[in-house]
């Protein structure tokens, strides 16, 4: 009865059975049913209910009461009107005024009573990666809904509790009993019913029994899994569930697997073969199975891709098309000799002076087909100082190092000494001048790489007796008196936990536990903005490349994208499950990429602020992400020390580099993406070879297919370099634009 | 860490409960702070429930009342982010409407001024006592300011009397034009550096700067020096906390 419910408008996993026995059901369902499902089948699994019919024409019990509503309710959404009239008849019902007086609790799945009406429907409904289903409004307007979500709330116990050991010990040897090849599939499907049955258990308050599943089969779970299953261990009553939204979340959405077809045919054979197949209905339930054709993947492949929080992938969700190239440099003429000459021009109009001609820009006038348009989004113009910048940028370019596994970069480290842990974040600047750190005391330090010093402007008096017309100006307008190394701001009300410079080096963000984003200026060295909007702590933010947009992630499980000149948000990205951690932009600015603790990544579209990527892979939270200078690939790194490389285009993971021990805070890619440098609480520093990863890679729409690739096990092939530091872990990584490698970390004396 | 034997029973409690969740490494002041928070939360919700049992009559404090000053508390102490549909529905909403577009040669590009941190947080006491100085920038008439402002139009603040946005912006002075107001005060304003970080702008309101600097450089000073400064003279919405008081003592 309760696949029946549980997917108003959502399409199972290519299950389509003949209609199946269930037995021992706690509320009594009329045969008629199974007539009415009949007709169902195109939208929700077939698993119809047959029952002991409904003691005749006596007034069933309030219970029974409730559920017949619900159904008739569920009918007469789904417009089944003959089975409406049967079931009514049957069933002795007067009308629909018996729904309201059926209160219910009109809670979703977590709490009984009260809350806010958003059903339990509504959540089973938006369960995937993908926007929500339009068939429900998260706001009920009916209140018929909740009356469903009481039924199925009571109805999400399948079966008897004490049975519930004896059903996964049964499945337990089953899979144990079962071909090497689909063993190591099948048991994917541990973790998730394990959960599931202890929560069933949990809510319908069997808490004995509930920790006696937990306690027999919690040590039979994968590794990578004790994170959760230690905060489980601590949920033993219904009560505890009702705050832990993540644990809700996991309730209501469902947890992908990715089978193969042979595998699951085996499973399937097996579940049907006997008659009191709870576990099928938990399956069918709670769990999406995602079937691909092809080989069945070995225990490593699995192992790599798994350990979200909800499962894999589904292999749709990565389909849509991401334009994952640059946008087109303008053209802008570089002088051969220095100084003057700095003749600019739009694209396409060259104009034949003694100067070299930019060859930074793309040769062709053709649009690269992966680039977005260079009007997707609104972006902001350059300024005259924007191109000096790009000239500047030009000419360093120039004398750039070109890196590869015979020619390694040079690392300089900056070491904060006398930080007493307090390091929080740390950013430099792209022509690396200038450095930033935020720390624990809700402070931001600023500080000079450079001999230059930072210097204030003027106050409006002295600034009105300058010589305006003068060709220094720019230098005049600078305080002297006000020239120091660094320069500390002072606004935050809680540990600084991002910083990101603007590419103009005129502005610096900073976000913190306080919930609020400030924007620095860093002519006068005051705070000019705060952007209040997460409630909770901000844990990352980043500037676009182009300036004027920017994003932040914290505690919410939101990212939110702002523009500098607007006080609440542009776009809100919505969808993991638990924190976001890291928030990156793309080099194109046109998408979004959010790390979170859910251990899931998704890349998100600027322009409509959907989710058009889904990574799953990492096994713990992740705090670093670095997106390859030309687009197309994405690198993060998490707590399990494992640094994964992404295809963006195709959504595949493309490679596994293992190595650090520890939390990896800070990835890089060289100038030209030849080298991936990857720091780690581990004081060590390590150099990869991006290049020889992704060459090997070959990725086309025939290996894409079946949504992995297989992995292999280069890490030491590909690692070129390993420098440790005393007792430094590394917290940020900056390539110069001569490539010249640049480290930052706090150093921790003991 | 003591050892068991000589710590107390509750201690021991937290100390078996931090190594079932697998935290191994902590600070010894940790128990204290856990054992702090677990005597202030739960005598804290058994003297609301006492409160909700003596309101419903009852002699005893029993289980409903406990759970009904949990979910009371729980709203207020510990609040969650929004459950995820909430925020997926107005995702869907915030994302539905199309990017603005960017006006080119703006300058800074920063909210309004109301949203922004730029605005003085404190105004000056008038040192002349008779004259009425309850609203508006408090100035001291015919102050020479010299070098601040090149344009004649300054001294015309005879008056001390309330000088609002209305009456000051007859006297533009700024090249940007719109938002410049000419305040009599900037000098004193010069000297009276405030507490909070952010007001640089008394101090540069009456600047003259080449608009080619502005579109350069896009320099802060010159385009927010906002009548704000004299809107939010009396209003001052967000800056309550700047003391009148000590300015009393002045």
């Amino acid at each position: 009865m309760t696949p029946l419910l549980s997917a108003p408008g959502e399409k199972m996993a290519a299950v389509q059975d003949a209609p199946m026995e269930l037995d021992s059901e706690k509320e009594t369902k009329p045969e008629i049913l199974s007539d009415g499902t009949s007709n169902l089948s195109g939208n929700t699994a077939s698993g119809t209910l047959s029952s002991p019919p409904l003691t005749a024409g006596g007034a069933p019990k309030q219970e029974d009461q409730q559920t017949l509503i619900a159904v008739l309710q569920f009918l007469r959404r789904n417009k089944l009107t003959e089975s409406v009239d049967i079931l009514r008849r049957e069933a002795c019902l007067e009308d629909q005024e018996d729904s309201q007086t059926l209160d219910g609790s009109g809670g979703g799945k977590g709490d009984g009573d009260g809350g806010d009406a958003n059903s339990l429907l509504s959540r089973v409904s938006i369960a995937s990666a993908a926007a929500p289903q339009s068939t429900l409004t998260p706001i009920p307007v009916k209140n018929d809904q909740p009356d469903v979500s009481v039924v199925l709330s009571a109805y999400s116990q399948q079966g008897d509790p004490s049975l519930y050991q004896v059903y996964y010990t049964g499945l337990k040897n089953f899979i144990e009993s079962v071909l090497d090849c689909h063993r190591a599939e099948l048991s994917q499907l541990f973790y998730p019913l394990f959960v599931h049955m202890y929560l069933e258990l949990v809510y319908n308050n069997h808490e004995t029994k509930a920790k006696a599943f937990f306690e027999k089969f919690s040590g039979d779970q994968e590794c990578y899994y004790q994170d959760d299953l230690q905060i489980l261990c601590g949920l033993t009553k219904k009560e505890h569930l009702k705050g832990n939204e993540a644990l809700l979340d996991f309730r209501t959405s469902r947890f992908v697997l990715r089978i193969s077809r042979d595998s699951y045919q085996l499973l399937k054979r097996h579940l049907q073969e006997r008659h009191n197949n709870q576990i099928w209905n938990i399956i069918q339930e709670h769990l999406y199975i995602d079937i691909f054709d092809g080989m069945p993947r070995s225990k490593s492949q699995i192992d790599s891709m798994s350990g979200s929080f909800a499962g894999e992938t589904r292999r749709e969700v990565n389909k849509a098309k991401v334009f994952y190239g640059l946008l087109k440099e303008p053209e802008i003429e570089v002088p051969l000799d220095d100084e003057d000459d700095e003749a600019e021009n739009e694209e396409g109009k060259p104009k034949k002076k003694k100067t070299k001609k930019d060859s930074m820009g793309s040769k062709s006038k053709k649009q690269d087909p992966n680039a977005p348009q260079q009007n997707r989004i609104p972006l902001p113009e350059l300024k005259d100082s924007d191109k000096l910048d790009k000239i500047m940028y030009m000419k360093e370019s120039t004398k750039r190092i070109r890196l590869g596994p015979e020619n390694l970069p040079s690392i300089c480290f900056y070491s904060f000494l006398n930080a007493y842990q307090g390091l929080t974040a740390v950013d430099f600047t792209d022509d690396s001048s200038l450095l930033a750190g935020g720390f624990a005391d809700s402070t931001v330090r600023v500080w000079s790489a450079t001999p230059k010093k930072l210097r204030k402007v003027k106050s409006a008096a002295e600034l009105n007796l300058i010589d305006k017309e003068s060709d220094d100006v720019l230098e005049r307008i600078m305080d002297e008196k006000t020239a120091s190394e660094s320069k500390n701001l002072y606004g935050h009300s809680g540990p600084v936990y991002g910083v990101s410079f603007s590419p103009d080096r005129n502005y610096l963000l900073s976000s913190s536990e306080d919930g609020t984003v400030r924007l620095w200026s860093l002519q006068t060295f005051t705070c000019l903005v705060g952007y209040k909007g997460h409630n909770y702590p901000v844990w990352d933010t980043h500037f676009s490349p182009f300036g004027y947009y920017f994003v932040s992630g914290g505690h919410d499980r939101v990212a939110r994208l702002w523009a500098t000149d607007h006080y609440q948000p542009l776009r809100i990205f919505a969808g993991h499950l638990a924190d976001v951690t890291c928030t990156r932009f793309h080099p194109n600015s046109n998408y979004v990429v959010t790390g979170s603790t859910d251990r899931t990544i998704r890349l998100w579209d600027v322009l409509n602020g959907n989710c058009v990527r889904f990574f799953t892979g990492h096994k713990g939270p992740i705090h670093s992400l670095a997106f390859s200078p030309n687009g197309k690939f994405l690198a993060s790194g998490s707590t399990d020390g494992r640094v994964l490389l992404w295809d963006i285009g195709h959504g595949l993971m493309i490679g596994e580099l293992k190595g650090h021990t520890d939390t990896i805070y800070a990835l890089k890619f060289s100038r030209d993406g030849e080298i991936l440098a990857s720091g780690s609480m581990d004081n060590t520093v390590r150099l990869w070879d991006s290049m020889k990863a992704f060459d090997d890679m070959e990725t086309d729409d025939f290996t894409a297919a079946t949504g992995h690739i297989p992995l292999p096990d280069n890490s030491q092939e590909l690692l070129l370099g390993m420098y440790h530091s005393k007792s430094t872990p590394v917290t940020h990584l900056h390539f110069t634009r001569r490539n010249l490698l640049l480290a930052a970390g706090a150093y921790n004396s003991q | 860490m003591a050892s068991p034997k000589t710590v107390p029973k509750d201690a021991q409690v937290m100390m078996q409960i931090l190594k079932d969740m697998g935290i191994t490494e902590y600070d010894p002041r940790v128990i204290n702070q856990m054992l702090e928070f677990t005597y202030r939360y739960v005598t804290t919700i058994i003297e609301d429930a006492k409160i909700y049992s003596t309101h419903a009559k009852k002699s005893n404090v029993d289980a409903d009342d406990i759970r009904l000053a949990i979910q009371c508390r729980v709203d207020q102490s510990f609040t969650s982010p929004p459950p995820r549909d909430f925020l997926l529905d107005i995702a869907r909403q915030k994302n539905q409407t199309p990017l603005p577009l960017i006006k080119p040669y703006t300058g800074p590009r920063l909210p309004p001024d109301r949203y922004c941190l730029t605005a003085p947080n404190y105004r000056l006491k008038s040192l002349q006592k008779k004259v009425s100085s309850s609203a508006g920038r408090i100035t001291v008439p015919r102050l020479s300011v010299g070098a601040v402002s090149s344009r004649p139009s300054t001294p015309t603040l005879g008056t001390p009397s309330v000088q609002t946005v209305g009456t000051k912006v007859g006297t533009p002075v700024s090249l940007t034009g719109q938002r410049f107001t000419v305040q009599i005060p900037s000098s004193q304003a010069l000297t009276v550096r405030s507490k909070a970080p952010t007001p640089t702008t008394p101090t540069v309101q009456n600047v003259l700067i080449n608009p080619s600097l502005i579109g350069s450089k896009n320099i802060l000073i010159t385009t927010n020096m906002v009548s704000q400064n004299s809107s939010s003279d009396s209003t001052s919405l967000k800056r309550k906390h700047e003391d009148e008081d000590e300015y009393d003592a002045l």
